[in-house]
This record gives C-alpha cells, sequence and structure tokens, in this order.
C-alpha cells in the first residue's frame, strides 16, 4: 500500500530570509547538521516511507542541488522503474503551472496518491500513518502540521492532483497550499497532527536557532534514529582527527576535521580545519572551511570554504549571527 | 571483454588466526581498521587510485562479510561495464570441490578468468596489509626494466628480517634469490606479497607449478624459486613509505596507533590518493558538555561523553559519562559503560564493556577485550573481593 504513493517535492521556494545562505545555492541545497542538506530530510522521509517514485520541482540556481542529489544512489533512488526525477520548468510562477510542464511524469505514474512537500522542512516522519489517516477518514486532502501550524506537506489523491492541474486556469488555484486554504472549497481537508521534531527553516534565524537545538540530545534523538535514517550524498572523509591541545564540548562533528584548538556548543561540517589556540563557540563552520590558529569565532555562520587567518576574531549575537559568505577570506586587519 | 592491459588478482582467502577472535567469523582483509576502513580498502584504493580497474578477489575463509562488502565495488568506483571487481570464490570441479591450497593454486584455478580479458601483465596482490602504493609506477619500472617478474620489496630493520621473506639482489636490484623466513638474513628486503608477472610467463609457470605433486602450491616457496632456477628475469621493486602487516592483534593495534603520529608517511587526508570504504551512513559524531578528547581518530555515529586519550573510536561507538579510555581501539558499535577505565586494549565490535569496568594494562601486550575477557574478568574481581 506504501508503494502506492508518489513524492513531488517543490524545491522553488525563493530564498527571502535566507538569502545570506541561499545566494549561490537553491534553499534546498543549504548544508546543514553537519553532513546534510535541507532537501535530505524530506527525500529520506518519503525513501523510509516506501516511496520509491520522486519528482523534484527546482528553481535556478540549481547546480549544488543536482551536484548533490545525482543518480539519486544514495538515496536508494537509482531504480530501473521509477526512482528520482529532476523537473526544471521554466521559469513560471505557479506550483501547478510548474507541473503541468511535466504532466507525462504524472500521466505515466500508476500511484493511486501524492505527497506534495516543500523543501526546507526539517523532521524525521513516516508518512504511512498519514496515508492510513487519509484513507480511514476519507479524505480529499490532507495536509500535515506541528503544533496546529502547517507544516506545507500535504497528501491528495494523483486523479485529484491531475484534475487541479488541468483545471487551474478555471478554478484561479496556484498551489496545493492554496486549494487545502480555501474555505469555500467542496472537498473534504482533514489535517494530521505530527508528534515528534519538526521545522519548517524559511529565515538565517530559524536555521540558527534550529541547529543550535539539536545539539541539545533529546533533540537531536529525535531527528537521528538508526530505524529512519536520513540519508546524504556520501563522502569518503577519513574519521576526525583530534589533536593534541583539542578541547571539544557539546558538539555535533562531521568526519574529514582535524581540530586542534578549542569547540563549545557548535556544528561542525567535514574537512574542517581549527588551529592551534582558536576558540569556536555558538557557531556553525561549514564544510571545508579553514580557521587559523589565535581566531575567536562567537555566533557565526561561516558558509563553504571560507578561509579564516590567523588571529581573526569574527562575533554575532545570539539573536543575529554574523554570516560569512562561502569562499571568502577573513583576514585580522579587515575584521578589526 | 575488451583487452585490459594490466588484471589484479586480489588474494583475500587468509584466516588471520593470530587476530585471535578478530577473525572468528571474518577473514582478515575484512577486519576493521583506522575508525572507518577494513584492511581490503587498502589495496582496493590503490587499485582504483592506479588506475586499474580490473579487480579479481580470490575468497574462501568466512567469505560473508567480505562478499557482501566489496558488492558490485561502487565504494572504490570498480563497478564497470568492462572489468570491474569480481569476487572468485572456490568452485567444484566435475567430482570434487577444490579448495584454495596456496596461493598460486588459487590464482592457477582462475586462470579463466584472467584469459577473457587477455592481458600483458597480472598483479598479484594480498589483502593482508596497510600501505599505500601506485601499482602504475611499479608496472612502468617493469615494463621498462624487461622484467619478467617485478616483486615489490621494502627495506626493514636488519633484526626483524628473518620475519620475512627476504629477497637477495645484486645493486641492479636483480634478484639473486628468495629466502623464506632465513635465520640469518643476508639482505633486509622483504617481499611485500606484490608481484607483476608478464603474463604469459606467469602462465606457463603456474600450469606447471599445478602439474608438480611435491609444490605447496607457493608463489613464495615453489613459484618464483621455479622462475630463479630457469635464470628468467625478476626484478626487485623497492617501495619507500608506510607499510604494515598487520597480522596480529598487537601489530594491527600499532598500525591504528601509527595513524595518531602525524610524522608517519601514512595520511588518511590525502586527497589525491583517498583511501574508499562503504561509507555506513551515520549521523555526525556528538561530543558530550563533559568530554575530553585528545590525540584520538573518531567516525561518525559515536557519542561521547567521557574521557579519550590516544585512541581510534569506529562508527558508532558511545563512551558514557565518567569512562576513560587510553590507547584503545573501539570497534564498530561498541559501548563503554559509565566510570568504566580501559587501556592499551582492542574492544570488539557491539561489545557491552558494563558500568565501572577496570581494565589495567601494565603489560607490554595488547588485551582483545571480549565477551569472554569481560567474563573472565568479572570471576576474578569477585575472587579478589572475597579474598
Amino acid at each position: 500500500m506504501k508503494k502506492s504513493m508518489l513524492g513531488v517535492i517543490d524545491a522553488t521556494m525563493l530564498p527571502g530570509e535566507m538569502a545570506e545562505l541561499a545566494g549561490h545555492r537553491s534553499p534546498a541545497a543549504i548544508p546543514f547538521a553537519g553532513r546534510y542538506r535541507l532537501i535530505d530530510f524530506v527525500l529520506s522521509n518519503m525513501v523510509n516511507s516506501g516511496i520509491q517514485s520522486v519528482a523534484i520541482f527546482p528553481r535556478s540556481p540549481y547546480r549544488s542541488l543536482m551536484d548533490h542529489l545525482g543518480s539519486g544512489k544514495d538515496w536508494d533512488l537509482n531504480r530501473k522503474r521509477d526512482g528520482l526525477f529532476f523537473f526544471p520548468a521554466p521559469a513560471k510562477e505557479g506550483q501547478f503551472s510548474r507541473l503541468a510542464e511535466h504532466l507525462d511524469y504524472f500521466n505515466r505514474s500508476d500511484q493511486k496518491y501524492v505527497i506534495v512537500s516543500n523543501c526546507t522542512t526539517v523532521a524525521n516522519m513516516d508518512f504511512g500513518p498519514t496515508l492510513d489517516r487519509f484513507i480511514k477518514q476519507d479524505c480529499d486532502l490532507l495536509e500535515v502540521t506541528h503544533n496546529g501550524e502547517p507544516a506545507n506537506i500535504y497528501l491528495l489523491s494523483l486523479e485529484l492532483l491531475l484534475t487541479l492541474i488541468e483545471n487551474r486556469h478555471e478554478t484561479g488555484y496556484q498551489s496545493v497550499q492554496s486549494v487545502f486554504e480555501d474555505q469555500s472549497s467542496s472537498l473534504k481537508k482533514c489535517q494530521y497532527e505530527f508528534e515528534g521534531f519538526l521545522k519548517r527553516i524559511k529565515s538565517v534565524s530559524d536555521y540558527y536557532q534550529t541547529s543550535m537545538e539539536l545539539l541539545q540530545k533529546d533533540k537531536w534523538s529525535e531527528l537521528f534514529n538508526e530505524f529512519q535514517p536520513i540519508y546524504t550524498k556520501v563522502k569518503d572523509e577519513p574519521p576526525t582527527n583530534y589533536l593534541e591541545g583539542s578541547h571539544v564540548t557539546n558538539a555535533m562533528i562531521a568526519n574529514g576535521c582535524i581540530i586542534e584548538g578549542e569547540v563549545n556548543h557548535s556544528i561542525v561540517f567535514r574537512a574542517v580545519t581549527i588551529g592551534k589556540e582558536s576558540s569556536v563557540k555558538n557557531s556553525i563552520i561549514m564544510q571545508k572551511s579553514k580557521i587559523g590558529s589565535n581566531c575567536t569565532l562567537e555566533h557565526v555562520i561561516l558558509d563553504k570554504d571560507v578561509s579564516v587567518e590567523d588571529g581573526t576574531v569574527l562575533r554575532g549575537t545570539a539573536e543575529k549571527p554574523l554570516v560569512v559568505k562561502k569562499g571568502s577570506i577573513e583576514s585580522a586587519v579587515a575584521s578589526s | 571483454m575488451a583487452k585490459q592491459k594490466c588484471v589484479a588478482m586480489l588474494l583475500a582467502g587468509g584466516k588471520g588466526s593470530r587476530l585471535k577472535e578478530l577473525t572468528e567469523s571474518l577473514a582478515k582483509p575484512a577486519v576493521p581498521f583506522g575508525g572507518k576502513y577494513r584492511i581490503i580498502d587498502f589495496p582496493l584504493s590503490n587499485c582504483a587510485n592506479s588506475g586499474i580497474h580490473t579487480v579479481g578477489v580470490l575468497t574462501q575463509y568466512q567469505p560473508l562479510v567480505l562478499n557482501s562488502y566489496i558488492g558490485i565495488g561502487s565504494a572504490w568506483d570498480l563497478d564497470r561495464k568492462n572489468g570491474g571487481v569480481t569476487v572468485l570464490p572456490p568452485y567444484s570441479e566435475s567430482s570434487e570441490v577444490k579448495w584454495y591450497s596456496g596461493t598460486a593454486s588459487a590464482i592457477y584455478q582462475n586462470l579463466n578468468y584472467i584469459k577473457q580479458y587477455d592481458p600483458e601483465y597480472v598483479l598479484i596482490l594480498s589483502g593482508d596489509h596497510i600501505y599505500k602504493m601506485n601499482y602504475d609506477t611499479m608496472l612502468d619500472y617493469h615494463i621498462d626494466k624487461q622484467a619478467d617478474v617485478t616483486i615489490s620489496v621494502i627495506e626493514v630493520p636488519w633484526d626483524e628480517a628473518s620475519r620475512f621473506g627476504i629477497m637477495n639482489t645484486d645493486e641492479e636490484y636483480n634478484v639473486t634469490r628468495f629466502d623464506e623466513k632465513p635465520e640469518k638474513p643476508e639482505s633486509n628486503l622483504a617481499s611485500m606479497g606484490i608481484y607483476i608477472f608478464k603474463w604469459s610467463v606467469l602462465r606457463k609457470y603456474l600450469e606447471m607449478d599445478e602439474s608438480n605433486p611435491d609444490s605447496s602450491n607457493d608463489f613464495g616457496k615453489d613459484v618464483i624459486p621455479a622462475m630463479l632456477a630457469d635464470e628468467l628475469k625478476l626484478i626487485a621493486y623497492p617501495f619507500k613509505g608506510y607499510w604494515k602487516d598487520v597480522g596480529t592483534v598487537k601489530s594491527l593495534w600499532e598500525a591504528n596507533m601509527d595513524l595518531l603520529d602525524n610524522d608517519q608517511d601514512l595520511n588518511l587526508f590525502e586527497h589525491s590518493w583517498r583511501i574508499y570504504s562503504v561509507n555506513p551512513n551515520q549521523p555526525p559524531q556528538i561530543i558530550g558538555t563533559e568530554a575530553k578528547i585528545k590525540h584520538s581518530l573518531v567516525n561518525e555515529g559515536c557519542v561521547i561523553d567521557g574521557e579519550i586519550e590516544q585512541s581510534v573510536m569506529f562508527q558508532g561507538v558511545e563512551v558514557e559519562a565518567a569512562a576513560v579510555v587510553k590507547e584503545c581501539v573501539v570497534m564498530p558499535n561498541a559501548r563503554i559503560g559509565k566510570g568504566s577505565y580501559i587501556e592499551r586494549a582492542i574492544v570488539m565490535n557491539e561489545l557491552e564493556v558494563p558500568e565501572n569496568t577496570i581494565i589495567h594494562n601494565h603489560s607490554d601486550d595488547i588485551l582483545l577485550i571480549t565477551e569472554e575477557y569481560l567474563a573472565e574478568h568479572e570471576r576474578r574481581q569477585s575472587r579478589v573481593e572475597e579474598a
């Protein structure tokens, strides 16, 4: 029965308040939690729910998103039948207009139901119980909520989705969300409250707060468990090397790092180096960034490949973390 | 099959009995190493990085873990339409199952595998050693010297030479004699168990060896001496760099500790010569508020709340609060209970070390902590308490 669902991930979200992190990439491809990208969560949830056909609708720039997803192998979606589909659409507004560009995909699919999701919801969720509820209550359209707030994840029949796409000009509906929000619609609408850890990342502040929350073990273990693993693109980094003099506490650390300094209450991505006598606190350091010696970083988000020269001090605040753009070089002189 | 210039044959059937319980249920090449690897990752990654994409892996002893680990070779980029990795188990011939009786007979029984690629050269490797090596450079040397056989050698300390197969050579590195574990070594060039043969020569000598009922079917003991007797051109290829046989609990531990020494030559962080492995997809490591980690390698999926010093931690290891792990190798998914203390040991995978288990080790030997060891340790402790 689970195999009867299609997955649709709408990755056309505009960066909005996440622009600082999404300038050169789709919000779906923003690195998160040490080794993942935001899209890994919803994509893994679909795979763990038995969904074998997933269609992703991206918006330009999508180079990093495509590079990350590849053939879908890391999610076990490189299939002869079904698998992962990537459907770039012309820059049209409206979800239904973009889906209409690839109507063949929906016409050729024989699955009965469709999950339509946004690309930046962080959760570990099995859609099986959602489908059970949908069938049991004889719903037309179901919305997943968390603490009563919409999670921007919908479930409906493929038949209804096709009708909504075809009649979009007559009805004026632009998206599944707009259908759900229309009080006058005669469709039977249901809600499904998800009780685990769930966050929608829509701003740099959401991103930072959620990341820091994951340093609490109970939150972390709600998101990561061995039965419903979150998959991501595999890299061949060696284990992380903690050198003499390193002092790491309350941190989430990925592989391939070389740590000689101090790290506290922070998230460190793959292949980061942190030099002697440097201190990293309440910060997020993305992959391949290099922090020299005698640096102080507090409330900072370093994007990928940032180079921080010896003796540099970078400080943001808990409310407004300092975001350093991908590939930039921070020197002691510039920051003083 | 398209012709391949060079086919590699990787001998991975070794039992590794001196590794004790570590090889009870898996072959030596599948033994975990370095926080995330298995020993066989080294020769397989060397092949991939050297541009040798046709690799036959000969398995025999406890092949289940090894077979499923190798799969279709995608972890090493060896899932190829042409060539790629092929697992070659012993098979039965008309009336009898033919186990691989020696290294040479293992290759002999798979001559048909090699034939289908019609190679010019065959590279013989073993799955027992930790090293990084460019086999393509060795092949260039072999071609340049117009040798029939090239044997990779490494200088070992003179006082250890009697533990190895020793190559005696002239100044030009022409091999004059081969001594297996000589009491009085006359050279300190040890064979690394890496050979490149001209395919035509290999085929002829393997067929001769197989028809000789007195042969033990071993490359070092039988095939190489027969070639020397026939005055073929055998040449030694001097290798410089890190190379270690991890055949005992102690040498396996030492090789792991070598990774923590930043001055040695085995750099896992080198981008141009990555060691690939099957990645188990674990979340990042979680380091608690009271944790202390010094001079250690820690893999993904670990949860560290205690203290680690000079140790190598595989994926999924948990070190609970107030536990201390010193100079240890902790295998995948083991858990060190609260308040425990363990030093100079290898801790078996999946092992649950109960709270407050205190294991000191002041001896030169390295402990292998298993279920049985813990049970015995507990009995001894309770006897001490009674007395």
